[in-house]
This record gives C-alpha cells, structure tokens and sequence, in this order.
C-alpha cells in the first residue's frame, strides 16, 4: 500500500468515465449479530468460522486492491463450510439476514475479484477437496471447489486422462467462482470453456444443477452441458460469484496420448508468428499452440533473483528471437511423427524456425507450456507490479492491439523496471477455437515503490484498454456494470434483471465486479 | 524489525501460492493444514506484518498466537521464492519479533520463554541433570576431544530423546570416534528461542555456548538434533563462530564410508525417510540421512511424495515442540504426515531429529498406526543392522 493508484478500477473504463459507480460500495449493511453468528459456528464446525480481526485482514485485499489502495471494511466473519448442504444453510441464513456472501474458491486470486467490498462474510471454500468423479467414459471430472489443477492432474492421470494445459500455476483451482480460469487456457482451440455442468447453491439456499444434470436422473448423466433450453452452464459462466456459489462442476479432461510432446519456434516479428499460428491452428493438428514474445520467456527463464543480473539477462536474450511460439503434439507413434512434420513445414513456410535452447531454458519452456508451472507468476516479477491490458480480437486485429500496446508504452515512456530502458510490454498470444478469435495480453510492468512508474501506467493502461475497445472492438472477459450500461443498456438490463430474479437480497457479490 | 523485510512485504502478489507444494500439488504449510484460514498461512502473516507495518494493526496476543503457529519449517520459502521472489518465513520472523517487543506473548509462549530463562531449559528440570542421558555409558566430558557431542535440551531431558541420544553415543563409540559431552554444563542451544522472536534470550544462550566452545578448545561439534545443527552452524555466525558442526547423520555416512561401521544384518522392510525441516530444507542436507539408511543390507527405502525440500513437517518446529500452538487433531501436521507415510506403503518411518520422533510416535498412536508404521531414528536403525543394543524408544 505504499501508492495511491490514480484510478481505482482501470479494467475496461473509458478514460472520461467518472470514478465512483463502476464498484457498489454501501456505507450501511446489515451486521451479523452474535446469535447470526452463532448459527453459522452450528452449521461448519466452530473451527470453522471467525470472526477473529487477525483472520480477517488477509482477506481485505488481493494484489490489486493493495495497489489501487481501495479500502475495505473488515468482513464480519469468514467461513470455511466442507460440503454443500453447509453451503445452502449458510446461504439461507445470510439470505434472511441481508448479509452480502463473497465466494472464494482456491483464492488465488490477484485482480480484486474475492475482495468483501461491502463487508459481510467470506465464503472460504478452499476445505471443499473432494473429486467426486473422474468418468473415463465422458471424459470429465466432478469437482468441489477446493480442489486444485494439480490434483486433478494426478487423478486424471491414474486412469489415462490429462487436464487440459492452464497458464496460471497448479496452486489454481478448476472450479473457481468466477468461472474466469479457462480464459487463459491455451487449450481452448476446441473448447473456450472447459465447464460442462455445474452445481450451484443459489443465494436462497436453494440448489440448481446444469444441463443434463438438471434431468430427473441427472446423477446417472451429468455429461452434456445443452439440455432443458437456454445455456444456464453459460449464466454462471464469467459471472463472478454474483449469481450462485458452484458448489460442484463438471469439467473436460483429455485424452492422454501414447505420445506427447512440446517443440518450439521462434520467429523475429509479430506478424510473422501470428500468420504461422492462424496457419497452424486451422491444420487442428495440436494439443495447442500458443506464442509469447522474447520478454515474456525472459522473464519466465529467470528468477526474480537472476533477472536482475545483466549477465544472466544477456545469456537468454542472446538465444531469444522475438516471439516464442510453443507447439503441443500428441498422438499415436504415426500421427505424433506426421503431425510434427506437418508442423514443422507450417511453422518453417511461415519464417518460423525450430529453436535449441539452453537445457534449463527448455526444460522450463517445457514445463511452463504443459500448464501449472508456478514460474508463470515471474512474468510480473521482480517488481510485482503490473497492468495487463487482455483484448479478444479477431486474428486480424491482433498485431494492431500489439502495436497499440507498444505506442502507448512509448508515449507515456514507460521504463523496463528490470532494466530501466524502454518497456517491450510482454506479450501473450493464445488463439480460441481454431484461431477465430485471439486473446492478447499485454503486461504493462512498472516499480510498485516508484509513485512516477504507477502513475505512468495507470494512464497508459487507460488509455489502452479504451482504445482498444474503439479500434478494434476489443472485449475482455471482466464484467463492468458501469461501462456496459453506457454501451449496451438493453445487455445490461436483462443482466441486472437476471441478478434480481436470482438474488433479490442481493447478497451475492462479485467483488469489484458487482452486478447489482 | 518489520521494516528491514519491507520490500518482501511489498512484493507479496497474494496469489496464494505458499499454501501447496506446486509440484505435488499437496498441502504445504504445517499451520495452514491445521487451521485452514488463511491468516495460518504465509499469505495471511504477511497481510498481517503489512498492516502492522503501516499502524493498522496492533500485535496482540491472539494475534500472534496465529503468527506463532507458524512452524518456521521454510515450506512457503520454496514454493515463493522461485517465482515470486519473496521470502515470506523473514517477514514471519520479524514478526514473531516485533509480536515479542511489543509483549503480545501468548501464554504457553510466555511459559516456553521463562523456563528456557529460569531453568536453562523447556521442561523445568534442574541443570545437574542434564548429563544424565548418558548414564553408565562412561561417556567422558570433553576435554580436548576430536568432537564435541551436544545432544541439546529434548536429548538430554525427555525420556524418548535420551534414548536416540544414547543410540548415537553407541555408534560413534562402536566407530572409535573420539567425543566427549558438556553433561551437566552443556546448555540450551537458543534455536528454538530465536525462532519464536525473543532475540535477547537467544543472544545470550548463544554468546554464553560460544564463549564455552571456545574455552574447552571445541573445534568441531556434532549434534543429535537439527535444531542445534542449524543454530551452531548458521545463526552463532552472527557473533562469530567458526566451529565446523556436523548433523549425527553426516558423521555417520562419513564413518560408514571409512567402513568404521559395517553393518550387516539385514533389515528387509519397507522404510520411508521424513526430512526434518532444519537439516534438509534449511541446510540442504537431504542425502546423508538416506545414505546412512540406504547401507543398511536388504532395506528398502520408499520416498513419501512430499520429501526433500518439499518434505512436509511434523508440526514440531518454530517452537511448537514446547508451545504446542500449533495444536493436535486430526488436521494436526504430524497426523498428516504419518498418515503419508503409512500411504507410501512404508512399515518404518525414519527421522534424524528427537522433536520430529516425538511428534510422529504420539501423531501414529492417535492415528491407531503404532501396528502398521513404526517411528525409528535413523541411528537406532544402523544400531540395529550393526546387531547391537538399540535404545527402542
């Protein structure tokens, strides 16, 4: 909390756009008597609620809301409940209080999604670690919130199937409230969205299960997300805990292949790596395909530690073309060998080259491509502070998003904070469904205990996202109560319709993200 | 002082990742296991150590009864520090300081503090008896020898580390390695005081051994408990010290290497090795323990899947040995543990420090295992393939 961050919430605003009403914040909320409270001790164990101030503090903030400075009441209580029925009663209870509930699933969370912006109780749902199912005949898993990728990953594995590659670390879980996990999964190229089916204890207490799910025998099928009309899997899709608490999914797992295999390319400019890929991605021959540009890796290869030495620094810039690209192959011995080769006559008629990196940068490159590497968190590191601006563009768009990036990073001088020379903003390509649309990330890296370096990113960062709403219709997948109203009335009224159907009390809360 | 970890404070993203071993994806940290809240983990300290850094929160002592059951165990160090860059356990332990400054001392810490004060060590007993481990051995006091046997305050007072104090004794004797003991002048070695807070008591306990290293000509120290290892060999640097001190385990894969022990009778059972926090993932020893086990002919040694620097602890470190705040049940770090260790298929878990042994026997009696797993000390397993007295805890 060392700055005052210029604009408390960046993400999607116009730069015009007043400050106060894109987060709900109430100065009366109903407090939680100790008889409330009581009654929530009877419902999860008395080990399992607090409302000791010490148990509270760390969850008043996430990485963002400490930069953004954004204060926040101490919440009533936090409560860990180890099942749903305990999650439907609590519910009910905060239900008939008027007490606002904040979801978490893992808690890892950085972008101000999980903090109690009203007060009210911390659902803390990181003791719910039961994988009810991994179904070989379906391909998916059932999850309880708590459960980890990494976990997943080893009971999938016991009976031949994979999870699908996450950017984000193993510490991560699948379900996530937010529903926001599978924005980065470079696996996407077949499925943007891995949730099948969901079971979801609404804020009245009552439950609702998904798809086929929803059937009389939903538990003998639970498998197919589009059943019994409009995609209600889809509702709590990106809604970010402002409509049910998921109690359970179903995701998507994989087959694990007799062969697998990561190669990587390098190619010296955007355009070039970004026509390989589209190229690439419509031969539907990898597990996925993704590119990140030569400062990405860079600081994906060093530790926060080693970055700062120039000698280490020089050692993988030395190897590093421009952008990166890294290729998931898989399948049986013919296909695997056929599909490198197909790959590889892409990738080359492209510009691209096949790269032999040093045997530890591989052996990370490796391991940060097949998903759960906690060294994806050094992408934002030594200095941990960041701004991502994320666009989904068409492909065509995409190089103009990047150059966009790059501008914005000249014009308002932003600084390598590793370096101190002129910020390469870092780049991150994944494309969606066959390279349709692309999902580009720019991280804005600037010094938290520099005031100038935020202040400086704070605008740039503002001025990225409105513009690459306006050139290139960029969306991105942070719901803004306030910038949709203004741009889509009739979109934003059917959603606060939804919320008001589904929680008249409105004590559901998405964190920053309220759709109230 | 919290403001020399500023910077570590600052960098902290939150994003949770002190709580799980990331490349077994298991439970990590020993207090968040136990407590589940994240103010038990190394993501809520460091909130906490942010916010009393910046006046908006007071150190009381139920505030620092969450900071204190922090195990010091370093298991949130390896999983941050390679990718974040923090250093969460400094942050932790200029807290449990400032928590001491400023007099927010939780009773059984209070109690902890005083006895190792007053008494000279944590169980109240009176200092004459300290050498009495080694009764009938005719151990002799040190005096020039080529090694200095510290056994510390669980190997001289509690009746299970005695035993793993004598069984050592046994073997360096059996080697012909010339030792001899402080007895009833040895004191308490401070580790476990420094990693509560109170750095005065700390201080003193070792500025009075180093001075009485130096007197009796000690140059080279062996130790029974990883505790003390990790005090003489790293923290007394601080006020100079400069004695070699080696863990019983490296002394025992060295005397194994010179085959000044052979041993010979054959152990073929299932066996799985536990890293005590401070010889493995604080001093980076991992190797000795296993290859004293793995000379023992026919044993079979299974790695449980948290072990080396991702090793979970038993719950006995930072003090909890003595405090206890780190508390019992079924979460309990130790319960978890030998239930890992019954779950890698082992009938032997072997450990290299008397707080670990202690935690993992009463973890597996209260877990009804005492008839699948057998907690053993890695000396008193050599001692037994060498076809002698084993002291059987």
């Amino acid at each position: 909390m060392e700055h005052e961050w210029p604009d408390s919430q960046a993400f999607g605003r116009n730069v015009a756009e007043p400050l106060k009403d894109s987060v709900m914040i109430r100065d009366e909320v109903p407090r939680l008597d100790g008889s409330a409270f009581a009654k929530l001790q009877d419902i999860v164990g008395v080990g399992n609620a607090s409302r000791r101030p010490e148990d509270l503090l760390t969850y008043m903030s996430d990485s963002y809301s400490l930069l953004m400075r954004r204060e926040v009441p101490l919440p009533e209580c936090v409560v860990m409940p180890e099942e749903t029925g305990q999650i439907q009663a609590l519910m009910r209870l905060a239900n008939s209080c008027g007490i606002p509930v904040y979801p978490r699933s893992f808690g890892v969370n950085i972008a101000a999604s999980a903090i109690p912006y009203r007060g009210g109780i911390v659902l803390d749902l990181k003791r719910m670690t039961r994988i009810w199912e991994i179904d070989e005949d379906t391909m998916t898993a059932t999850v309880e919130p708590g459960v980890s990728w990494g976990k997943l990953r080893k009971e999938a594995n016991r009976v031949g199937l994979d999870t699908m590659p996450i950017l984000g670390p193993y510490q991560g879980g699948p379900v996530g409230n937010f529903l926001l996990t599978n924005v980065t999964a470079y696996s996407s190229k077949r499925m943007a969205d891995r949730a099948v089916t969901l079971e979801v204890v609404m804020p009245n207490g009552e439950l609702l299960r998904t798809g086929s799910w929803a059937g009389e025998r939903g538990d003998l099928n639970r498998y197919f997300r589009y059943a019994y009309g409009p995609d209600l899997t889809g509702l709590f899709r990106g809604s970010l805990g402002n409509f049910g608490v998921v109690s359970k999914m179903v995701t998507m797992l994989r087959p694990k292949m007799q062969h697998e295999d990561v190669v990587i390319y390098g190619f010296d400019d955007f355009d070039q790596a970004m026509g390989a890929l589209k190229h690439l991605e419509r031969l539907d021959i990898t597990r996925y395909a993704f590119f990140f540009s030569a400062s990405t890796w860079k600081h994906v290869f060093l530790s926060p530690k080693a970055i700062l030495d120039p000698v280490e620094r020089g050692r993988i810039e030395a190897q590093l073309p421009a952008f990166l690209m890294s290729v998931g192959l898989g399948g049986m011995a013919r296909q695997f060998e056929l599909n490198r080769e197909l790959t590889d006559g892409v990738l080359t008629s492209e510009g691209g080259r096949r790269l032999a990196l040093d045997a530890d940068l591989m052996s990370i490159a490796h391991e940060v491509s097949e998903g759960g590497s906690q060294k994806v968190l050094r992408m934002f590191t030594p200095y941990t502070g960041f701004m991502p601006l994320i666009a989904c563009v068409p492909p065509r768009h995409a190089a103009g998003v990047r150059r966009l990036g790059a501008d914005l990073a000249k014009k308002y001088e932003l600084l390598d904070p590793v370096d101190g020379g002129p910020l390469d903003p870092e780049v991150i390509v994944i494309p969606y469904d066959r390279c349709s649309t692309v999902y580009v990330e720019q991280e804005f890296l600037f010094n938290r205990q520099d005031q100038r370096s935020v202040e400086r990113a704070g605008n740039c960062i503002r001025e990225a996202y409105s513009r690459a709403t306006s050139e290139f219709g960029a969306v991105h997948t942070i719901p803004n109560r306030s910038l949709l109203k203004r741009i889509n009335p009739v979109y934003a009224e059917i959603l606060g319709a939804l919320k008001h159907v589904v929680d008249r009390a409105g004590i559901l809360q998405g964190g920053a993200y309220s759709l109230e | 002082m919290l403001s020399e970890v500023r910077s570590n404070i600052a960098s902290c993203l939150k994003c949770g990742a002190c709580r799980l071993d990331w490349k077994t994806s298991e439970p990590i940290c020993p207090s968040g296991m136990q407590f589940g809240f994240d103010s038990h983990y190394a993501i809520g300290r460091v909130s906490l150590a942010r916010a009393a850094l910046a006046d908006s929160a007071v150190l009381t002592g139920d505030a620092m009864r969450t900071v204190l059951s922090c195990t010091s165990c370093g298991a949130c160090d390896i999983q941050c520090n390679p990718a974040v860059g923090v250093e969460p356990l400094r942050v932790i332990e200029a807290l449990k300081q400032e928590g001491f400054r400023a007099g927010a001392l939780p009773p059984e810490l209070r109690d902890f503090l005083k006895s190792v004060s007053v008494y000279g060590n944590p169980y109240r007993l009176p200092q004459e008896e300290r050498g009495q481990w080694a009764d009938g051995m005719s151990i002799e006091k040190y005096a020039g020898h080529d090694y200095l046997y510290y056994v510390g305050d669980v190997g001289s007072y509690d009746e299970r580390g005695i035993k793993l104090a004598r069984n050592v004794a046994k073997l360096l004797r059996m080697a012909g390695v010339s030792f001899g003991i402080l007895a009833e002048e040895e004191r308490s070695d401070g580790n476990e005081v420094e990693k509560v807070g109170e750095q005065e008591l700390f201080e003193y306990l070792a500025q009075q051994n180093i001075e009485q290293f130096r007197a009796f000509g000690v140059k080279r120290i062996v130790t029974l408990c990883p505790h003390a290892f990790n005090a003489m060999k790293v923290t007394y640097r601080r006020f100079g010290a400069e004695f070699e001190v080696l863990h019983y385990t490296q002394l025992l894969t060295q005397l194994l290497r010179e085959e000044k022990l052979v041993p010979k009778k054959a152990m073929p059972v299932p066996l799985t090795y536990h890293d005590p926090c401070f010889l493995g993932r604080h001093n980076g020893e991992f190797d000795s323990p296993r290859e004293v086990l793995d000379a023992i002919p026919g044993v079979k040694r299974i790695e449980m899947e948290r072990s080396g620097e991702n090793g979970m602890c038993c719950g006995g470190g930072g003090g909890n040995f003595f405090t206890g705040l780190v508390g019992l049940g079924p979460r309990s770090p130790g319960r978890n543990r030998i239930r890992e260790a019954q779950g890698s298929g082992a009938r032997i878990l072997a450990v290299a420090c008397p707080n670990c042994n202690n935690m993992l026997e009463d973890a597996s009696r209260s877990e009804d295992l005492s008839d699948q797993i057998t907690v053993r000390d890695v000396a008193g397993l050599l001692l037994e393939a060498m076809a002698l007295d084993v002291e059987v805890v």
